[in-house]
């Protein structure tokens, strides 16, 4: 590595500071040869070995979901990462379960808008040519969307008539409405778009429109449409474990739909802990992350070195 | 139109402003002095908490100004929410909110689309939810899509002192009262876009009483010995969103005010 780029990867941790502070350190040297980090198909099969489990009841009757739930999805690159990218991206599996080639059944213009944000990318060390410089992965603005929400885990409540979600992470919440009331029209774009959710049996299956395109699936430039529609299972699977899935339905982007599977693991982070830690009577707290209060230096940055706001990738009018 | 026209649309419009006005004058008489609202009991969560839940919004004018103020172009008038209306700066203090109030444009953290802080954050005009838990209670805002966490655990506050923007809320009921003592704030947050500021060394008391199925009496008690020369109190209502179809929407302020950052020519 040159000094520049050196002092461009020191640049990129700074203007990452939410997602770095977050992040695991690999050490290429201590990782085998040809090994990968666990993903879908990993899971699938830990899933495949788990004992019969009937999830506990609410009071409400319906299956006890609730809890700090810690999310193990990279958000590097939902696709294989086939070689050691940085030291917070060593190989992994990937977490697409269906195709069962682990890759994102683009159509061939989707493809290419893929390769253009990953060419264009400001990840580690980005060109030195401005009007190469393409964009920034979204989430650097502190904003999440539907399904990326869930790679950082989050604390589940259920009442009666709602399932909410709390992230920690940048305040970001979803309260989903147990019926099927009314959306409103596709006129109202939201970041985290408009969720209905209802069980069937043990799982918990939330239907999600009303996106606004604008966020990523990961910081490697996959992306979904604004009119994608996301179907999410959750199920309890263990008593520390929820199976996470996540069906994209999005004919303008992709060929067919496509799956996310990824476990999540109860938690007892938060407050001054570390996962699955119950050390003082403040773990299992959520204490407050301010993003964007922080980031208006890296803001100023990111747009100083030319990197444009994502917009909605659409397919080309014929 | 003719003339006969005109005179029917002018009696409509004075009719109009009759009902219109005569169905505010109970409802600020209820503000002003919501001790004559019939006694309510609120109904009680399983977990036997009075039920607070559901979406909530003020309807107020207390995001422009705590205070008594007239209107000018985009700010509506309005009866202030500070009792007294009289909020006691120390001399000096009183000297920088009205610097503040001058340079609102670039000064007001809400210029920046920063977190709100409290009780700021309960007069945005944007509507909140409020989720029960046991040992919690869960204020969702649309604003920012802020979350206020009041933990009711019996942890006290943390060793402080911690900078925050939405402070350290710990909650207990006093009867049907939602009592919550908020500290650890940064210097950075306002009450409102007036200038009205605070240190941190603020400390707030709000206290969410039910008085009917559909309204809140919300009063909050501030003290700041570094800014004000005593505590004073604030009093407004909740009123509940009953409109058919409600349900938390977005307001994503920063992620507005970049995208016409970066987007602009």
């Amino acid at each position: 590595m040159t000094l520049r780029a050196h002092v461009c990867a020191l640049a990129l941790v700074l203007l990452l500071p939410a997602l770095a502070t977050a992040q695991a350190i690999f050490n290429p040297k201590d990782w085998p040869e040809g090994k990968r980090g666990p993903g879908a198909k990993a899971w699938i099969a830990e899933r495949g070995k788990l004992p019969p489990f009937t999830p506990p009841r609410t009071p409400d009757g319906q299956p006890d979901l609730q809890g700090r739930w810690g999310g193990t999805w990279s958000g590097d690159d939902i696709e294989e990462i086939p070689i050691f990218l940085d030291v917070t991206t060593p190989p992994w599996e990937s977490w697409v379960s269906d195709p069962l080639d682990g890759k994102l059944p683009y159509q061939p213009w989707a493809l290419a808008e893929r390769t253009a944000h990953r060419e264009g990318l400001g990840r580690e060390v980005w060109s030195k040519d401005p009007s190469k410089r393409l964009y920034y992965d979204p989430q650097a603005f502190c904003m999440k969307s539907v399904p990326r929400y869930s790679q950082r885990g989050y604390e589940l409540v259920q009442t009666k008539d709602a399932v909410l979600m709390m992230l920690n992470w940048g305040h970001i919440y979803r309260i989903i409405p147990l019926d099927s009331a009314a959306r409103p029209s596709s006129a109202v774009r939201m970041w985290m778009g408009s969720a209905r959710g209802h069980f069937e049996g043990d799982t918990l299956v939330v239907e999600t429109t009303n996106l606004n395109g604008k966020m990523w699936l990961d910081s490697a430039g996959n992306f979904i449409g604004p009119n994608a529609k996301v179907t999410e299972r959750i199920r309890l699977v263990a008593p520390n474990a929820l199976d996470y899935q996540a069906t994209v339905d999005d004919p303008e982007t992709f060929t067919r739909p496509f799956t996310l599977n990824a476990p999540q693991r109860r938690q007892g982070a938060g407050g001054r802990g570390g996962a699955n830690a119950v050390r003082d009577p403040y773990d299992a707290e959520s204490w407050e992350h301010a993003c964007h209060e922080g980031n208006g230096e890296h803001e100023k940055e990111i747009e100083e070195l030319g990197f444009k706001w994502y917009l909605p990738s659409v397919a080309p009018k014929r | 139109m003719n003339h006969a026209d005109s005179v029917r649309v002018f009696r409509f419009a004075l009719f109009a402003i009759v009902v219109v006005t005569s169905a505010f004058v109970p409802m600020v008489a209820y503000a002003q002095a919501p001790a004559n609202m019939p006694p309510y009991t609120p109904p009680k969560l399983a977990n036997g908490q009075p039920d607070i839940s559901g979406i909530w919004q003020v309807l107020n004018t207390a995001a422009w100004d705590l205070q008594d103020h007239g209107a000018s172009l985009g700010v509506p008038a309005g009866r202030g929410v500070v009792v007294d209306n009289e909020i006691p700066y120390k001399p000096e203090a009183l000297a920088k909110k009205k610097e503040n109030e001058a340079n609102r444009a670039t000064r007001d953290p809400e210029s920046k689309c920063y977190l709100s802080g409290v009780p700021r954050i309960t007069f945005m005009p944007f509507p909140f939810q409020i989720v029960q838990q046991a040992d919690k209670v869960n204020m969702l805002y649309e604003y920012n899509h802020t979350i206020r966490q009041i933990y009711m655990n019996g942890n006290p506050h943390p060793a402080g002192h911690i900078d925050w923007w939405m402070g350290d809320s710990r909650g207990r009921w006093e009867g049907n009262t939602l009592v919550v003592d908020v500290v650890d704030f940064g210097e950075e947050t306002w009450f409102d876009r007036a200038g009205n500021y605070h240190s941190d060394a603020l400390h707030v008391v709000e206290r969410y009483t039910p008085i009917s199925p559909y309204h809140l009496r919300y009063e909050v008690t501030i003290e700041d010995p570094k800014v004000f020369s005593r505590p004073w109190t604030l009093s407004a209502i909740l009123y509940r969103r009953i409109d058919p179809h409600v349900e938390l929407l977005e307001y994503e302020c920063y992620a507005y005010q970049l995208e016409n950052e970066f987007t602009k020519k």
